[in-house]
C-alpha cells in the first residue's frame, strides 16, 4: 500500500498495512514551528528557517523531507489564505520572540510594544485595529475581540455575521487549479481545509482576518447564544452552508477525487470534563447543517469528512456520526467519558479516530520518553486493530515539548508496525 | 419568599436578564431589604452552580444566567453600598503570564460573585509581581490562577512560589485544562478545582 491507499484502508474501516501516521496536515494536527526545527535537526536535514504554515498558532511546515524522515502518510495543501487574512505568499525572515528565525508571508505585519506583546494586522493592513495578540512569553497568537461600537445584543442582523462568507474568488479557484497540478500524483494521501463549513468555531468567531468586524464577535457573547437565539445561529448556519455547497462543487471541479480528507469543522463542543452544548441543542442547531454538507460531499465525491472538536464529547459522538462524519479529531482521551477502550468498543467500526495518540497535556511535554512510548503502544494497540485510527497526537504539538518526547513518539508508532 | 424575589431567583435560573432586571427593580421599589435582594441573587446563582457540576446545563446557560446577575447588581451594587453590606470575603483572580484566555477564568468569576465573593479581576498574562502587588494592596483571602496552555504552567508555577515565599500568608487555588490535582500539589499551590462550580466550595473551604 502507499500512503494514499492506507489512509483510505484506515478511514474506511479496513485494516491497512501498516497504522498510517499524520502530523502536519491540517491546522489542528500540527507542530509548532520550534518543535518543527528541532526535528529537522534531529533528522539532520538541511539546516534551514521554518516556513510558518499557520501563523495564529504558529504551526511549521512539515515539508517532504521531513514528511519523508518521520514515515508520515498526509500532505496538506493549505487555504490560500492564513486566518489573519492574507496569502500565505513571498516569504520573509522573521524573528521570533523566542530567539527562533522563521519564514513568513510577506503580508505578516507585526508591532512589539515596550513590554514585548506583538501585536499582527488583518490582511497586513497597519492602518485597520490589530486582530492577534501574541503575550511576550507566548509562543502564538490569541485572537484580540474588536467589538463593533454600535453592536446591540437585543438587535442582532445576521448579515453582519455573514461578512466572512461567500462565493469562491478568482484568486482561490487560480491557487486550487494550480495546487492541483502541483500534487496531482502524489503518493500521500492528500488533506485540505474547506473554507466556510466551520460552523462556529470559535477561533473564527472574533474574525481575526477582517478589518472591521461587526456582529457578534465577542467568546461569551458567542457561546450565549445557543442558550438564548437559537434560531439565529440555526439561520447562520444554513446561509453558512449553502454559500459552503457552491464552493464545494468549485473545488470538486478543480481538484476532483485527488482530495482524500476534507477537515469540515473545528468547532469544538467539549471542555475537559463537560460539553458546551447539551446534546439536544446541538441536534438542533448543528446537525442538519453538517448533515446537509457532509450529504452533499458523500453523494458527489470520494472525500472523507473530518470534525475536530476537542475535550469530553463522548456523549456526542453518536450525533457527530448521524451527521456524517467520517472521521473525529482529536480524540481527547484524558477527558472524561473518553478512555480509549470504552471509544473502540462503542464506535470504532463506525467513525474513524484520527488522534488520540499520546496526551499533549501531560505525557508528550512533561513526561519520559520511556512514559511516551508506553502511551504510545498502548494507544496504537487499542485504536489500530481492525484499521479506523490514523496515528496523530491530541491536538498540535506545542512548543516546549521536549524533542527526546517527540522522538520516543515517532519510533513507538515504527515499532508497533514492525518498522526498523 | 416575596413574588418579585422568587421572579428575581427563577430568572437567574433561568438566564432571563431583562425579567432579572425588572424583578429587581420591582424588589427595589418596594423597598425589600437589600440583603434579602442579594439573598435571591446567591440562591439561582447556586442553583446554577448545582446543575453546571451535574453536567444538567453547560456553558452558555451558565453565561446568560451570570449575564443577568449582573443586570441585577447593576442596580443592587449601589444600595449594597449604602446600607453597608459588604462581602464576607475576597478574591484576586487573573490568568497567569503569557496566556490570554480568559474564559474558564471569567466562569470562576462569575460563580464566586454570584456566590457573594467581592472578586478583584487581574485580566490575563498576569505576572507574579502584579499578583504580589494585587495581594498587597486588596488583602483578599484567596488568590485564585487560571492557565489554559501547557507552556504557561510553568508560569503558574512561578508565581505561585513568588507568593508563597512573599512572607505574606495567602491561600492559592489554581485551575485550568491542562491543571490537575498532582500538578497544583507539586508547585504548592492550595488547592485545585477542575471546574467553576468546585472552584466556589474550593474558595469557601479556603477561606474558612
Amino acid at each position: 500500500m502507499n500512503s494514499k491507499q492506507r489512509i483510505r484502508a484506515a478511514i474506511d474501516h479496513q485494516q491497512p498495512d501498516k497504522l498510517p501516521m499524520d502530523f502536519g496536515s491540517s491546522f489542528i494536527t500540527g507542530i509548532h514551528c520550534s518543535v518543527v526545527e528541532q526535528l529537522r535537526a534531529h533528522y539532520k536535514l538541511e539546516k534551514r528557517p521554518v516556513k510558518v504554515c499557520e501563523p495564529y498558532q504558529m504551526l511549521g511546515e512539515v515539508e517532504e523531507d521531513l514528511l519523508e524522515a518521520m514515515g508520515l502518510d498526509v500532505q496538506p495543501i493549505f487555504p490560500q489564505r492564513t486566518i489573519f487574512g492574507f496569502p500565505n505568499e513571498n516569504c520573509k525572515p522573521w524573528m521570533t520572540p523566542w530567539g527562533q528565525e522563521v519564514l513568513v508571508s510577506e503580508h505578516f505585519k507585526t508591532i512589539q510594544d515596550n513590554t514585548g506583546n506583538v501585536y499582527i494586522y488583518p490582511q497586513g493592513d497597519m492602518e485597520a485595529p490589530a486582530s492577534g495578540h501574541m503575550p511576550k512569553k507566548g509562543y502564538f497568537f490569541d485572537t484580540i475581540e474588536r467589538i463593533d461600537p454600535n453592536f446591540d445584543e437585543d438587535d442582532l442582523d445576521l448579515e453582519d455575521n455573514l461578512e466572512e462568507f461567500g462565493p469562491m474568488s478568482q484568486e482561490e479557484e487560480s491557487y486550487w487549479t494550480e495546487q492541483a497540478g502541483k500534487w496531482r500524483d502524489s503518493e500521500r494521501a492528500i488533506s485540505v481545509h474547506l473554507n466556510g463549513t466551520c460552523l462556529g468555531d470559535i477561533a473564527l468567531v472574533p474574525a481575526p482576518f477582517l478589518k472591521n468586524p461587526k456582529g457578534v464577535r465577542g467568546i461569551a457573547d458567542w457561546y450565549m447564544l445557543s442558550a438564548d437565539e437559537p434560531e439565529f445561529l440555526q439561520k447562520l448556519f444554513d446561509r453558512q452552508a449553502e454559500i459552503a455547497l457552491q464552493n464545494m462543487e468549485k473545488l470538486y471541479k478543480i481538484a476532483g477525487n485527488l482530495i482524500d480528507v476534507v477537515v469540515v469543522c473545528g468547532t469544538d463542543f467539549g471542555t475537559q470534563n463537560s460539553l458546551f452544548c447539551s446534546v439536544p441543542n446541538m441536534r438542533d442547531i448543528w446537525l442538519p447543517r453538517y448533515k446537509r454538507i457532509n450529504d452533499w460531499i458523500h453523494q458527489n465525491t470520494n472525500w472523507r469528512t473530518f470534525k475536530h472538536s476537542c475535550g469530553a464529547v463522548e456523549p456526542l459522538i453518536e450525533t457527530f456520526i448521524d451527521c456524517g462524519f467520517d472521521i473525529l479529531n482529536p480524540v481527547q482521551c484524558s477527558a472524561d467519558g473518553m478512555a480509549p477502550e470504552g471509544l473502540k468498543a462503542k464506535y470504532g467500526d463506525r467513525i474513524c479516530f484520527w488522534g488520540g495518540g499520546v496526551n499533549t497535556q501531560q505525557t508528550l511535554p512533561f513526561g519520559t520518553p520511556e512514559q511516551v512510548r508506553a502511551e504510545v503502544l498502548s494507544r496504537c494497540e487499542t485504536f489500530a486493530p481492525g484499521g479506523g485510527f490514523v496515528f496523530n497526537a491530541i491536538h498540535n504539538v506545542q512548543a516546549l515539548t521536549p524533542i527526546e518526547n517527540f522522538i520516543a513518539m515517532i519510533e513507538a508508532v515504527h515499532s508497533y508496525n514492525g518498522d526498523k | 419568599m416575596n413574588e418579585s424575589l422568587q421572579n428575581l431567583a427563577n430568572a437567574i435560573k433561568a438566564g432571563k436578564r431583562k425579567d432579572a432586571r425588572a424583578a429587581t427593580e420591582e424588589a427595589l421599589a418596594a423597598e425589600l431589604s437589600p440583603q434579602l435582594i442579594l439573598d435571591a441573587l446567591t440562591e439561582g446563582m447556586n442553583d446554577v452552580g448545582k446543575r453546571f457540576k451535574a453536567n444538567e446545563i453547560f456553558v452558555p446557560e451558565v453565561l446568560v444566567a451570570a449575564r443577568a446577575m449582573q443586570k441585577s447588581m447593576d442596580l443592587l451594587e449601589p444600595v449594597l453600598v449604602a446600607s453597608g453590606i459588604q462581602p464576607k470575603h475576597s478574591i484576586v483572580i487573573g490568568t497567569v503570564e503569557g496566556d490570554l484566555h480568559d474564559i474558564g477564568k471569567n466562569l470562576v468569576m462569575m460563580m464566586l460573585k454570584g456566590a457573594n465573593f467581592k472578586v478583584i479581576d487581574l485580566g490575563t498574562n498576569v505576572d507574579a509581581e502584579a499578583f504580589a502587588a494585587a495581594v498587597a494592596e486588596h488583602k483578599p483571602d484567596v488568590v485564585a490562577l487560571s492557565a489554559l496552555l501547557t507552556t504557561t504552567m510553568p508560569s503558574m508555577e512561578s508565581i505561585v512560589q513568588h507568593l508563597n515565599e512573599s512572607g505574606t500568608p495567602i491561600k492559592i487555588m489554581v485551575g485550568g485544562a491542562p491543571i490537575t490535582q498532582d500538578f497544583a500539589t507539586q508547585i504548592g499551590a492550595h488547592g485545585y478545582s477542575p471546574d467553576a462550580a468546585s472552584a466556589v466550595d474550593l474558595a469557601h473551604q479556603l477561606c474558612a
